[in-house]
């Protein structure tokens, strides 16, 4: 079924992108829903162009015939008049027929992707195991992938590689072609994982965990984005997100080793302070205490907040405010 | 103080130290209390210089009379749709000049000129208002006017409970106004974003006024919602059985059951976050127990059933329209009712696909994505339906039809968006995107149209003369541009991977799309005035546009079988009904002269205060609750007990209209078929009887 979609959606992409194409201004390929660079991205992508085909399909059709019905029974076309044709069996039962059918189509489509890209474990990763993917395995990390943990505060994001003891405040760095695992918390209220070109959203809760996996294909960079609403400084939330073939990211890794920026539990609680990242600063941090993600968790659970301050982005030019930017 | 709240705080003033915090040299803050009160003043001028205050208080304020409370309930929401318009204004605006780093910045702003302050609540007022205090009063407005008229009912059930629930919501509106001078309104989204609602998060008394608007407006639909299926229940006219029942009360049964069942939903998960804010228990914190994502099931709970008691009678009014217009009976009505009823029975059970991307299991992700997807199966059928009805008809496209025909086409394309929504694999990518506000929108427009096709269908009913159909015209193509330039570019940015409640734009690729949307903004300022253009131009020429019972020669459905403007008695005598579709049954057989063969006494309520001081009391809790002013709440909830039991004891609730008096109105408005509007606006002027009595 994936398989033969992706023939369809090509043509698809050239239909739906020729007209709207010139739309999106001068940055070149602004519809990143539309330009997957990874196999879950791209599986999603599939779906909407699947759903959006069986939908047209009948939609067009009855668009099609509603403009028919109001041009040619207008008054004054003088069509014939027959007010008693109000019931039919036989339509009722096409009425009710056709909306059945396509559910029941979209139902089976549905039930296959919500599996495709369970974030818990989504089935197009297992399919994209290739060997070229085994072959790229980052040297630290003997399992399956690499293990990163995102953290978010008010209102930053902090990715922890537990496996490398080193952590990076709002960007995002990994290897191409290998399998990402995600486990996802919050030390305040609830945000939004998401990079568009690689992989679709999961809530980032307080004294919760959640997962998500993912495989960038190609090296590049791409965006982040904190897609839920968390307060004053949510707009500036978002984090770069680059990915880098197995040589580079290594190079990356040992940079990041050599950051004087340590992150204990207690420096975390430092970086957890609400701040608004203005200046999109990226922060660098090497010997990450280990068990910082189940500390943040625990911590939630026990009530622990960080409260915004009152009237908190009244005047952002003002050094109270300032303060809090980064 | 119950929990620990930063200061000040003292027993006499409560919180409202807190004002002295604020900077209200901010300009918008001025422009919005210059329009707000230069506004009031011209109208308190105007009613003080015409002398109108008398017949304001008689006719107005005290009624329970179900057709000007129905007028009242669509004012309201017109004049907060015209606030919620304003906010849209500029969340559109700001978006469009906080684009890049590099972007203007200035009134406190780091990026153009709304702070994220200003800005969560200018989005959370947007929405909060939107669907509460303006497209809820303004539906159920037109099924308070309508619903009793289409059955053959004198009034309401409850006449009383009327008018207590229309004070309730105007309260509501109330809290709203008053929020934006007097402290801030809450900046967690019309959903009420938990845990950002929590103290922690939110330490001012925005989402306070978010908690009572949303408490005290909830309960004014509850109760509304009662009197409507009671109504509908008890006070149909002799042969009014449930097959012959018109299609927009059938709506109007399915709509208010939802309303019955879902608004207490939401009043307890707000009344619990009250909690949380109040004396600090921990239903829906982060920690100690508490359980944020039970919030956000409750709140959909309500959520996903709401959006479809907004939609429902739209339905209904959209299946009275078209057939109306094209000549010919409904195409399919038990199909009709059988759809409405298998709406409202599945909204229940699909609230979780607004947070698929919760990270539940497959397994529950899939079952709500299909529970979800059949609701488009009925709604699929009401489109052929229509369609059906339409076929060999003979179309006429006067302005409600345009309308009408203008919601069909807007279904099918948020019908479609609804669909791929419902998807999880493709809802992971768009939502909490600006695509989700699209299909939203786009879907709510599906109602704004009907409704607007409503109002021009039915105001000759209520007010005994025509809209203007050219400036109807304007108003209807001006909306529609506006529409598709603000919401198509807005679909797009969603696929580009915009998301939503944004104060900074930081990808310039997304600017000439948000330039478009500002450009769409502006020709729905045109359309404002193309509205009002309407409103003038026919209340000046009225006198030359009055029509008789059956305003379009073509209705069909009893509430054309009396006089236009509806007298205040409804009918002369009780209708006996026929058929379904009892006008256009009569009309076929020439029974089309409205004198019955004999006048009987009609009962009717009388007048009272009691709803208005409701309100009152009702707002003067909400407030001090706001500002945590203990004494003054108190007040304020003692004198709504106090109220609702000095009621109970009045006896002297109602009046008869003798069968005499009865005749000698209608005799009068038979000869004279263009009577002054001034008294005749929504009715007749009251006879004495129906002042409101001293006891009550
Ligand atoms: C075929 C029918 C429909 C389907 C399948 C459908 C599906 C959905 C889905 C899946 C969402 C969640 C999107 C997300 O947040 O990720 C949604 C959101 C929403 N829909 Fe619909 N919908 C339908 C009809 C309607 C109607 C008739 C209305 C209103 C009258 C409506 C109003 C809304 C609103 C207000 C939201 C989101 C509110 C928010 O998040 O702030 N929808 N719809
Ligand atoms: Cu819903």
């Amino acid at each position: 079924m994936f398989n033969r979609l992706k023939n369809h959606s090509r043509i698809a992409r050239l239909i739906v992108l020729t007209p709207v194409a010139f739309l999106g201004g001068c940055a070149d390929r602004p519809f990143w829903l539309f330009h997957p660079h990874g196999p879950v991205a791209g599986a999603e992508f599939h779906y909407l162009i699947a759903d959006v085909i069986v939908l047209s399909a009948i939609l067009l059709p009855v668009t099609a015939l509603l403009i028919w019905v109001l041009r040619r029974y207008r008054a004054a076309a003088r069509a014939p008049h027959d007010p008693r044709w109000t019931h039919s069996t036989r339509l009722e039962i096409v009425v009710w027929g056709i909306p059945l059918l396509t559910v029941g189509v979209l139902a089976y489509l549905s039930y296959q992707g919500v599996f495709a890209v369970n974030p818990y474990g989504p089935r197009v990763l297992a399919r994209a195991a290739a060997p070229e993917r085994a072959a790229a395995q980052v040297s630290a990390e003997p399992g399956a992938g690499l293990e990163v943990d995102v953290i978010t505060t008010d209102w930053q994001w902090l990715f922890v590689y537990p496996s490398l003891h080193i952590a990076s405040a709002n960007e995002l760095v990994v290897p191409t072609h290998v399998p990402i695992h995600f486990r996802l918390t919050s030390a305040t209220v609830t945000n939004d994982f998401f990079i568009p070109q690689l992989v679709g959203q999961i809530y980032v809760m307080p004294g919760m965990r959640t997962e998500q996996s993912m495989i960038a294909d190609r090296p590049g960079a791409y965006h982040g984005i904190d897609a839920e609403f968390s307060g004053p400084g949510f707009s500036w939330m978002d984090f770069k997100v680059r990915a880098l073939p197995r040589a580079k990211f290594e190079a990356w890794v040992r940079r990041a080793e050599h950051s004087n920026r340590r992150l204990s539990f207690r420096t975390f609680a430092r970086f957890a302070r609400p701040t608004v990242n203005l200046a999109g600063t990226i922060t660098r941090f090497s010997k990450v205490q280990p068990g910082l993600f189940a500390h943040v968790v625990a911590q939630a659970k026990a009530g622990k907040a960080y409260p915004t301050p009152y009237a908190f982005t009244e005047d952002m030019h003002e050094a109270k405010f300032l303060r809090h930017a980064d | 103080m119950l929990v620990h709240l930063p200061p000040p705080w003292n027993p006499i003033f409560g919180r409202l130290g807190l004002i002295l915090h604020y900077r209200y040299n901010n300009p918008m803050i001025f422009f919005a209390f210059e329009l707000v009160f230069v506004g009031a003043a011209i109208l308190l001028f105007w009613l003080t210089c015409t002398r109108r205050w008398h017949t304001l208080w008689r006719d107005w304020l005290t009624t329970v009379d179900h057709k000007k409370i129905g007028v009242m309930y669509i004012v309201i929401g017109l004049v907060m749709l015209f606030r919620g318009f304003f906010d849209a204004l500029m969340i559109r605006t700001q978006q469009a000049m906080a684009v890049g780093p590099t972007a203007v910045s200035f009134l406190g702003a780091a990026h153009g000129y709304l702070p994220p302050f200003h800005l969560d609540q200018v989005f959370t007022a947007h929405g909060t208002i939107m669907i509460l205090l303006a497209v809820t009063p303004i539906l159920v407005g037109l099924m308070n006017l309508i619903v009793p008229l289409q059955i053959g009912a004198r009034d309401m059930a409850y006449p009383y409970l009327n008018a207590v629930g229309l004070w309730l919501t105007a309260t509501a509106a109330a809290l709203v106004m008053i929020a934006l001078f007097i402290g801030d309104f809450s900046h967690a989204g019309w959903v009420g974003l938990t845990p950002l609602t929590e103290l922690a998060y939110s330490p001012g008394p925005g989402v306070d006024y978010w908690i009572w608007a949303v408490q005290i407006g909830g309960l004014g639909t509850t109760l509304g919602a009662v009197n409507l299926l009671a109504t509908i229940i008890k006070m149909r006219a002799p042969g009014m059985t449930w097959p012959r029942l018109p299609i927009f009360t059938w709506t109007s049964v399915a709509t208010n059951i939802i309303a019955l069942t879902s608004f207490p939903v939401l009043t307890a998960a707000v009344g619990m976050l009250a909690l949380d804010r109040y004396v600090g228990t921990h239903f829906f914190t982060a920690g100690l127990g508490g359980d944020l994502m039970m919030y956000t099931n409750l709140f959909w709970t309500w959520g996903h059933p709401e959006v479809y008691f907004l939609v429902l009678p739209a339905f209904g009014m959209i299946s009275e329209i078209i057939p109306t217009f094209s000549e010919k009976p409904l195409f399919g009505y038990t199909t009709m009712v059988l759809a409405s009823m298998a709406i409202a029975g599945v909204s229940w059970s699909v609230w979780l696909h607004h947070f698929f991307t919760m990270g539940a299991s497959p397994g529950v992700n899939t079952y709500f994505s299909i529970a979800t997807m059949l609701v488009g199966i009925p709604t699929g059928v009401k489109v052929f339906n229509w369609l059906f009805t339409m076929y060999r008809g003979k179309l006429h496209f006067e302005t409600p039809m345009l309308w009408a025909v203008g919601a069909i086409f807007l279904l099918i394309s948020g019908g479609m968006t609804g669909m791929m929504l419902a998807v999880p694999a493709i809802n992971y990518i768009v939502h909490n995107s600006v695509f989700v506000v699209a299909h939203f929108h786009n879907m709510i427009l599906v109602i704004v149209y009907a409704t607007f096709g409503a109002v021009t269908f039915w105001f000759p009913k209520v007010f005994g003369f025509k809209l203007d159909g050219r400036y109807g015209r304007r108003f209807f193509w001006s909306f529609t541009a506006g529409s598709l330039l603000v919401f198509v570019p807005m679909y797009l940015l969603g696929l580009m991977g915009m998301t939503r409640r944004l104060d900074y734009i930081a990808h310039p690729a997304w600017y000439p799309l948000l330039l478009i949307q500002v450009v769409g903004i502006g020709i729905y300022i045109l359309s404002v005035i193309y509205f009002l253009g309407m409103l003038a131009v026919s209340i000046n020429r009225r006198e030359t546009r009055r029509v008789g019972a059956d305003a379009w020669g073509s209705a069909r459905s009893l509430e054309w079988a009396t006089r236009s403007p509806v007298p205040f008695y409804n009918f002369a005598v009780t209708p006996v009904v026929h058929a379904r579709d009892e006008w256009a049954w009569r009309r076929e057989r020439g029974l089309t002269d409205l004198r019955p063969e004999r006048y009987v006494d009609i009962h009717l309520p009388r007048n009272t205060v009691v709803p208005l001081v409701i309100g009152a009391f009702s707002l003067v809790f909400g407030f001090a609750m706001v500002w945590r002013i203990w004494w003054m709440a108190a007040c304020g909830l003692v004198g709504v007990i106090a109220a609702v039991i000095i009621r109970s004891f009045a006896r002297d609730t109602d009046y008869v209209v003798p069968a005499e008096e009865v005749r000698r109105l209608e005799e009068a408005a038979a000869r004279a078929p263009r009577p002054d509007t001034a008294t005749a606006a929504a009715g007749a002027t009251l006879p004495p009887h129906a002042q409101p009595s001293v006891r009550s």
